[in-house]
């Protein structure tokens, strides 16, 4: 367990320490505290337009954070050879793998908790210059973050396996982004061939697409942002299910990249 | 703990076969067996891409034989506790460099299981030894090639292990830190500890090392005992002598070296004769030096025959 936080406290103190990673919070930031600004734009809807905008914004960072934490970890390591220095310590791959997600885990959740509490004031002082008619919903905004912290979780997991078969940026990088853009349309395109269009289709091709369904993972169902503009409420069980899956499709991932990199020849 | 029969290191018919690109594969290793003895020092020679790192990288783990075995401590190299007690120096280490090395040494302590105190302790202890002290709580980006040599050596005295496997532990040194190794492994070895490194140096191998074992082009050519090559070596003798008649060493290569001093050079298989001729007829010894093959010339010689 010590051998655990010491490698996490690793991977941390390497985001950290990177000015890049710092000078794209400090971009995220700033544009958030701008939102009040952005939302005198609407003369109408100015507090859901301040939580729609806020929370895109996080989002977005979210994404990027978990993009390139997952695309530059395992390979970044095995070419600057830390790999020969860490793995040949008392430490096995399985320990190195969970560790390395463990920190960025930590940073991303830090990082969306860190936003919301920020964007708490940003949101109440757009909504108290125009008041809408509906209240803010602050559960229902910590819960699209939530929802959305676990969703990049998801994203950073299978960056970082495609990084572990990887030996540079661009694989896990570009494989990442497709295969999220893919998962984030597939649940629209899975309803359209499962409807009126599907029969018009060979059933191969409905049977491949659902299948190819089944494994990308379903990004669509950890968005919550419409219930958190405008205050709809949520099921219980239908928010534990989210989270069971992407927790479960998190293991998968891990488990994967542990069985790869420990296959994995280093230098 | 450990048990007389139990090797240090043990190595059996270790291969590693490389696979290049477009299907060339590299045979680095081939049936390499050689096992380490507790307590001794063996150096491992050999030329550029003989597969000394192979060898090292295998036993720690790095990468995967594909056949053989070997075992550090008694237990498999593929098991991660097989390194518990083993210090290992990469070739050309390259350590986190976003860390300092307080908080690198304190990374290796955990996973040594070391417990918070002795890891302050110890860390202070190395960074000391090896001169690191003044930088020791700056990222290593910022070391020279030297100070970082210097900070995976301290790495593998840390947690005071029995094994020592180190890859080319005196490159990039200058001659302090050169002579700060020899140093430490005499120190090492009277402590009882193993040590096994690889070098091309072997000037290196003649001053610190019990065995030398040379590995040419992935296969184990020779292991030997130092002190009995180095004895075997032997090709002749400078006899320095005063008052010898001149007749003595007729046939014998000489030369004069002050008024009444001739230095004579005699050869192995003449020395005991010479010596009763000088005892029969007269002539005092002032000084007798060996002249020797080093451990170069054998080194030489071996990659020669192949
Ligand atoms: N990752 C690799 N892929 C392909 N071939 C490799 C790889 N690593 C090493 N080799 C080859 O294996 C052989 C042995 O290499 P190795 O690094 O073990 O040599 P070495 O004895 O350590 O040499 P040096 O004294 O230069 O450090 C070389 O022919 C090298 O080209
Ligand atoms: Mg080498």
């Amino acid at each position: 367990m010590r051998l655990f936080l010491a490698l996490t406290s690793v991977t941390l103190r390497g985001i950290l320490r990177d000015r890049m990673l710092r000078a794209i919070l400090g971009t995220v930031l700033l544009l958030i505290l701008l939102v009040p600004v952005f939302s005198m734009f609407s003369m109408r809807q100015v507090q859901e337009l301040a939580i729609t905008i806020t929370l895109s914004a996080i989002s977005f960072f979210l994404l990027v954070m978990s993009l390139l934490l997952g695309s530059s970890s395992v390979w970044r390591d095995i070419e600057r050879r830390y790999t020969s220095s860490i793995l040949t310590l008392p430490v096995s791959r399985r320990a190195y793998i969970l560790g390395k997600f463990s920190g960025i885990a930590i940073f991303i959740v830090c990082c969306g908790l860190f936003l919301f509490l920020v964007s708490v004031p940003v949101i109440m002082f757009a909504a108290s210059s125009y008041p809408s008619d509906v209240p803010v919903h602050w559960l229902n905004i910590a819960l699209a973050i939530g929802a959305d912290i676990l969703k990049y979780l998801l994203v950073a997991a299978l960056a970082l396996l495609f990084s572990t078969i990887s030996t540079s940026f661009f694989l896990p990088f570009f494989a990442t982004i497709a295969v999220y853009l893919a998962g984030s349309a597939s649940q629209e395109v899975f309803e359209y061939v499962s409807g009126q269009f599907g029969t018009e289709l060979q059933p191969a091709s409905v049977a491949v697409i659902k299948g190819v369904y089944y494994i990308l993972p379903n990004f669509s169902a950890f968005n919550l942002k419409v219930p958190a503009i405008y205050g709809l409420s949520h099921s219980p069980g239908g928010l534990a299910l989210t989270t069971l899956y992407g927790v479960i499709y998190v293991v998968i991932l891990l488990v994967l990249a542990i069985k790869i990199f420990s296959r994995r020849q280093l230098p | 703990m450990k048990s007389e029969s139990i090797h240090s290191i043990e190595i059996s018919s270790l291969s590693k076969t490389y696979k290049g690109r477009k299907g060339k594969a590299v045979e680095a290793l081939s049936e390499l067996s050689l096992t380490i003895q507790n307590g001794e020092i063996c150096g491992f020679l050999g030329p550029n891409g003989a597969g000394k790192s192979t060898t090292i990288k295998i036993l720690m783990g790095l990468i995967t034989a594909t056949s053989g075995t070997a075992t550090l401590c008694g237990l498999p190299v593929t098991d991660p506790g097989a390194r518990k007690r083993v210090g290992y120096l990469p070739e050309n280490p390259s350590l986190f460099d976003y860390l300092t090395a307080r908080e690198y040494l304190a990374l290796c302590g955990r996973a040594f299981a070391m417990d918070g105190e002795s890891i302050l302790r110890e860390s202070q202890r190395v960074l000391e030894l090896l001169d690191l002290r003044e930088a020791a709580d700056r990222p290593v980006r910022g070391y020279s090639k030297g100070m970082v040599q210097r900070l995976g050596l301290a790495r593998t005295l840390l947690h005071d292990p029995d094994v020592f496997i180190l890859d080319e532990p005196m490159s990039g040194l200058d001659p302090v830190g050169r002579a700060l190794v020899k140093d430490i492994l005499k120190d090492l070895k009277s402590r009882g500890k193993t040590v096994f490194f690889s070098t091309h140096i072997t000037a290196d191998v003649e001053v610190v090392c019990d065995r030398v074992a040379v590995i040419v082009g992935g296969r184990l050519r020779s292991v030997d005992v130092v002190d009995e090559l180095l004895e075997s070596g032997i090709e002749g003798y400078d006899i320095q002598v005063k008052n010898c008649a001149p007749a003595l060493y007729a046939g014998l290569t000489s030369s004069p070296k002050a008024s009444d001093i001739t230095e004579i050079y005699v050869p192995r298989d003449r020395f005991n004769e010479f010596l009763a001729h000088l005892g029969k007829n007269g002539g005092d010894i002032h000084l007798i030096e060996p002249k020797r093959k080093d451990l170069e010339a054998f080194f030489l010689d071996i990659l020669g025959k192949g």
